[in-house]
């Protein structure tokens, strides 16, 4: 399984890339931004997409966007501090695949992942 | 940007305690839970005026929407350090590029957290910055009244300034 892991935080990254480590997953690409994530999407073939939505340069919502009009069945999952019910529902409209509101505990995290990656190591 | 802070009547402090700073106050404690492993303590709560404590790791963050306002979170490098030691296990002792990133992400889930419970307002938060340096005092705008919030917690005291005015 290939994970794009797209946060502006090097503290971020690394939480969340040990989280998948310990599901096993070890080929993970990491993107600082929407740009980058994007410019990483085409260029590799990903099974699961995992991004931040406030960022420098192009943020998260419209990442997925971009992800959608290439591709809609990858899972995208939201990692953020946006949290309020309105974001949330945007984020669904734009077809996010999941969402995890920061902050969260590392078994929050693992539960989140787990939903997404056990069938498909 | 040092001009003397306008004058609050105790009903306008009242509102602003219960509207915008309990949720930073119970903001601050969720994350400090569950990002860093302690829950601090509130020890105090003053309007910032000149004598106020200098810091030497600042994280700034902007708020615009129907209020504006910015949130600071201020440590000392030792508790910023600790920060960084307990999200991802690295020891430092210095201020470094990993530091400065570890206390933004933090002030950026205190602030996301307090935004949620203010959704009537439609804020957004600015990416934060981070600034590093021997005793320096950050100074807010002259229509602004912000707020010292004091916290005691295993990683050390550390402050949270905040203020918010009317668009």
């Amino acid at each position: 399984m290939k994970v794009l892991l797209v946060d502006d935080s090097g503290t971020m990254r690394t939480i969340q890339r040990r989280c998948l480590a310990k599901l096993g997953i070890e080929d993970v690409a990491e993107a600082e931004d929407g740009q980058q994530a994007l410019q990483l999407f085409e260029a590799a073939a990903f099974d699961l997409v995992m991004t931040d939505w406030n960022m420098p340069h192009m943020d998260g919502l419209t990442l997925l966007q971009e992800i959608r009009k290439r591709n809609k069945q990858i899972p995208v999952i939201m990692i953020t501090t946006e949290a309020e019910r309105a974001r949330v529902v945007t984020a669904i409209q734009h077809g996010v695949s999941d969402y995890l509101v920061k902050p969260f505990t590392p078994d929050g995290l693992k539960e989140k992942l787990e939903r997404w990656t056990t069938t498909r190591v | 940007m040092v001009s003397a802070a306008p004058t609050l009547t105790p009903s306008s402090v009242a509102i602003t305690i219960s509207e915008y700073i309990n949720p930073v106050v119970s903001a601050t404690r969720s994350v400090f839970e569950m990002m860093l492993g302690c829950v601090p303590t509130r020890r105090g709560l003053t309007l910032k005026d000149e004598n106020a404590v200098m810091y030497e790791v600042s994280a700034v963050i902007g708020i615009s929407g129907r209020v504006r306002g910015t949130l600071v979170v201020g440590l000392s490098c030792h508790s910023a350090c600790e920060v960084l030691h307990r999200m991802v296990g690295t020891v430092v002792t210095e201020a470094n590029n990993e530091v400065c990133d570890a206390v933004g992400e933090l002030t950026n889930m205190i602030a996301g957290a307090a935004k949620a419970q203010l959704a009537k307002y439609e804020l957004s938060l600015s990416l934060p910055n981070v600034v590093t340096g021997t005793s320096h005092r950050l100074h807010f705008p002259s229509e602004t009244a912000p707020f010292v919030l004091t916290f005691d917690s295993d990683i050390g005291t550390f402050h949270i300034e905040v203020a918010f005015h009317e668009v």
